[in-house]
């Protein structure tokens, strides 16, 4: 597992082991008992302690919230229901006592009509006046009968307008009684009972009397026709707010369920993710890699077990300190220049050094030493991932080191290991291709002819041989990085001056022509590789040219970089080699080797040199009609490009 | 008179060859020596024209012969070659520091006397003109 793949997420669960939140100042080692949970190998990152939280409650709380909707509508649409129904049997009982109190009413209207009309006869029968009390009573009591009369069937227009109808007969009838007594007492018994006689008085009475009781026997109907309304009502009400109780009730019963079965789900994920973070604390105390997250301000808040023993303090007299603390401070001035220039923003030679990548998102690995305690100091690879809560706000920074003592000593014991084969293979070269040379050379003497040839195929193999040699070491230099480029400015004709120059005579004997066409441009590389991948390719260019070949070349810009091309006129390379052919020990032909004196290690070393660079080397071919290789390599970066570059 | 060279080696094919290329080819008068201590010995006592000394020997190697030579009076403006397996540029600069230049090994016993004069300025080798020179001098 890489370092980088790793994420520490502190302050995730604390409220569920000790029911409050961290301080974050307060630093625990990994060994003891933590409130912080460490949740994070990336790919478990789902089950993130924290989404499963967050989930788990969000559903709880939406079901909560879902019931607890729909229970107060269901209490809303009962209390409405019942203010409903309370209003309408308020309203219906006013009604109804206004109807009983219509029909007394009328019936007192009735009364006192007759008692007038009994007290009226009685005065006509008897000519006594204290017979017209009741009569008199009556007339002062009608007015404020039929007063109080309009007054409470204003709101009824059909009751109403049968009391505006019934008045007249009323007042006729008053009229009458009223004439009967004006002829009796003028005219006495005679006059009364001639008016008695005319039989009007009865008629109007009769029609009084039917005209009330019509009125009382619509007024009874009306009642009837409003009680029955208002116990439909009630029977209504009463069903509606039954059905929407059950339907409450129901509700809150399943989302009580609901809420049951999340609850035992959670407890379930707990569990899981109780061991999920034992087995992840194991893996950090276990690891072998220190693993220190700080606060935003670089300040110590936990370190693993393989930091406490690499670097010699306890957990506790870490945590608080400034994480620069642990390493070298002119290292960290230089990464804080380093990074200002590079950044083109002003960076602290202190903890700001560390992570100004990482709190922009960049994935931040590189090298520097730590300090221990007893100041001694090793080589490390930090890699540094800023922690987010909630996936944005910074909340802090994981800084996870590996150990590059065993790594150093490695390459340490490689070089030493390079050089020793490259002095113990050597010298015996030298020896051989030293003598075969004076053999050849006849310095020695003249040799026999059979001879001489026999010295020259050991001569030319051992040139081989020593290039080979050459070729090897040159390779696992490059590739282990550990062949320092010596990269200054490089005028690019005269690199191509000189890597055409060196191949002159070889050219030459080979009838080859190299034409150049150079660009005005500078690089920033190491001359002598440079010019070496370049030696190599013409070489290549000029083995495969017919003789009278021409080699063309040819340098331009392009873009941010400057493009290389050589190209021949030979026998081409197979579509399928193309690519392989950068590879070690791979040629288009497995002869090439012997004939062409080639070591098959030319192309590779080319595409190291390039890619040292950060240049890229590639070909294009056609069989029977020649190659094209490229080298682009870039241009030193002017502070326009720079900036558009940030 | 032809000048004369030291070619301090341990490895005696390598002097022999040394040796032969330089005498037969250059024309030069060659004395060698198989360590870093004796060749400081020949040196005090031959005082001769230049000296071809290997980087890479046992007990007294090339860096320390070269600065023991420069130490000594009557050694310190002899002109030294050191001798190489291949290595980068820049790190020979470091290594050799103050010798007159530096030749590769595997080197051409041919081109050898002609790289030696070419470092030291002497011109082709086996000229009588420039050895005429050199005895006016």
């Amino acid at each position: 597992m890489q370092p980088s793949s790793i994420t520490l997420v502190v302050r995730s669960l604390c409220h569920r082991c000790c029911g409050k939140e961290n301080d974050s100042s307060a630093g625990k080692s990994l060994s003891q008992p933590l409130h912080y949970q460490y949740v994070g190998v990336q790919r478990m990152q789902p089950r993130d302690a924290r989404v499963i939280i967050m989930l788990m409650i969000g559903r709880i709380r939406l079901w909560m919230i879902a019931a607890s909707m729909v229970s107060l509508a269901a209490l809303g649409a009962v209390s409405w229901l019942s203010y409903r129904s309370t209003r309408e049997l308020i309203a219906a009982n006013q009604r109804l006592a206004q109807a009983h109190k219509l029909t007394e009413d009328l019936a007192g209207l009735h009364v006192l009509l007759d008692e007038a009309e009994a007290s009226c006869r009685d005065y006509a029968l008897s000519g006594r006046t204290e017979s017209l009390n009741p009569y008199e009573a009556a007339l002062a009591q009608l007015d404020m009968s039929v007063q109080a009369l309009r007054h409470d069937l204003a709101a009824n227009p059909n009751r109403f307008q049968q009391l505006q109808e019934l008045e007249p007969v009323i007042q006729a009838r008053l009229e009458v009684m009223r004439e009967l007594v004006l002829a009796r007492t003028a005219g006495g018994f005679d006059g009364a009972v001639r008016m008695l006689q005319s039989d009007r008085g009865k008629r109007l009475t009769d029609e009084m009397r039917q005209r009330i009781a019509v009125m009382q026997t619509d007024e009874h109907n009306d009642l009837l026709e409003r009680e029955r309304e208002s116990r439909e009502r009630a029977r209504s009400t009463i069903l509606a707010v039954g059905v929407t109780c059950l339907l409450g009730i129901a509700l809150l019963l399943a989302a009580l369920l609901v809420i049951f079965r999340l609850n035992r789900q959670s407890e379930n994920d707990h569990v899981a993710l109780q061991n999920a973070e034992q087995i992840q604390r194991a893996i950090l105390n276990s690891a072998a890699y220190s693993m220190i997250s700080t606060d935003t301000s670089g300040l110590i808040l936990t370190v693993n077990a393989a930091a406490e023993k690499w670097l010699q303090y306890r957990s506790a007299e870490l945590t608080g300190s400034s994480i620069s603390k642990l390493h070298d401070a002119s290292e960290l001035h230089s990464r804080g220049v380093q990074l200002t220039r590079a950044l083109g923003r002003p960076v602290a030679g202190d903890y700001h050094a560390l992570v100004p990548k990482a709190g922009e998102g960049t994935a931040d690995q590189f090298e520097c030493t730590y300090v221990r305690r007893d100041g001694t100091r090793f080589p490390v690879s930090l890699s540094v991932t800023a922690l987010r809560t909630g996936g944005s706000n910074l909340s802090g920074y994981l800084v996870i080191a590996t150990d590059l003592s065993e790594k150093h000593a490695i390459e340490k014991m490689k070089d030493e290991f390079v050089s020793v084969v490259s002095h113990e293979l050597r010298t015996p070269l030298t020896s051989i291709k030293g003598a075969l040379g004076l053999l050849v050379g006849g310095i020695t003497g003249p040799l026999p002819p059979k001879a001489a040839e026999m010295a020259q195929v050991a001569l030319n193999n051992s040139d081989r041989l020593s290039r080979l040699v050459d070729d090897i070491l040159d390779l696992q230099r490059i590739e282990s990085g550990r062949l320092t480029m010596d990269k200054r400015p490089n005028d690019v004709a005269a690199l191509m001056r000189e890597s055409a120059e060196s191949l002159r005579l070889v050219a030459d004997s080979e009838d080859v022509t190299i034409a150049l066409s150079p660009c005005e441009a500078w690089i920033t590389a190491d001359r002598e590789r440079i010019v070496q991948a370049f030696v190599n390719l013409l070489g290549n260019a000029i083995k495969f040219s017919p003789r009278g070949g021409r080699i063309e070349f040819a340098a331009e810009p392009a873009g941010r970089n400057v493009l290389f091309r050589i190209e021949d006129n030979g026998r081409g390379i197979p579509r399928d080699k193309l690519e392989t052919i950068f590879e070690r020990f791979q040629q288009v032909d497995a002869s090439d080797a012997r004939e062409k004196g080639g070591t098959g290690l030319g192309l590779a070393i080319v595409r190291s040199i390039v890619q040292q660079h950060d240049g890229r080397a590639w070909v294009d071919s056609e069989l029977g009609k020649g190659s094209k290789f490229y080298v682009q390599l870039p241009l030193p970066e002017t502070d326009s490009t720079a900036a558009e570059r940030r | 008179m032809p000048r004369t060279l030291l070619v301090i080696d341990d490895d005696r094919d390598i002097r022999l060859v040394a040796q032969t290329s330089l005498e037969l080819v250059g024309g030069f008068h060659v004395i060698v020596a198989d360590s870093g201590h004796r060749g400081l010995a020949f040196a005090n006592e031959v005082r001769p024209d230049a000296i071809l000394l290997d980087l890479m020997m046992p007990d007294l190697d090339g860096r320390k012969t070269l600065d023991e030579l420069k130490r000594m009076p009557k050694t310190a403006s002899i002109p030294v070659i050191m001798l190489t397996a291949k290595v980068q540029a820049h790190q020979l600069d470091l290594m050799c520091h103050g010798a007159a230049g530096v030749l590769v090994k595997p080197f051409d016993p041919m081109q050898l006397p002609n790289q030696v004069c070419e470092i030291l300025g002497w011109g082709p080798s086996k000229n009588d003109e420039e050895q005429s020179d050199r005895a006016a001098e």
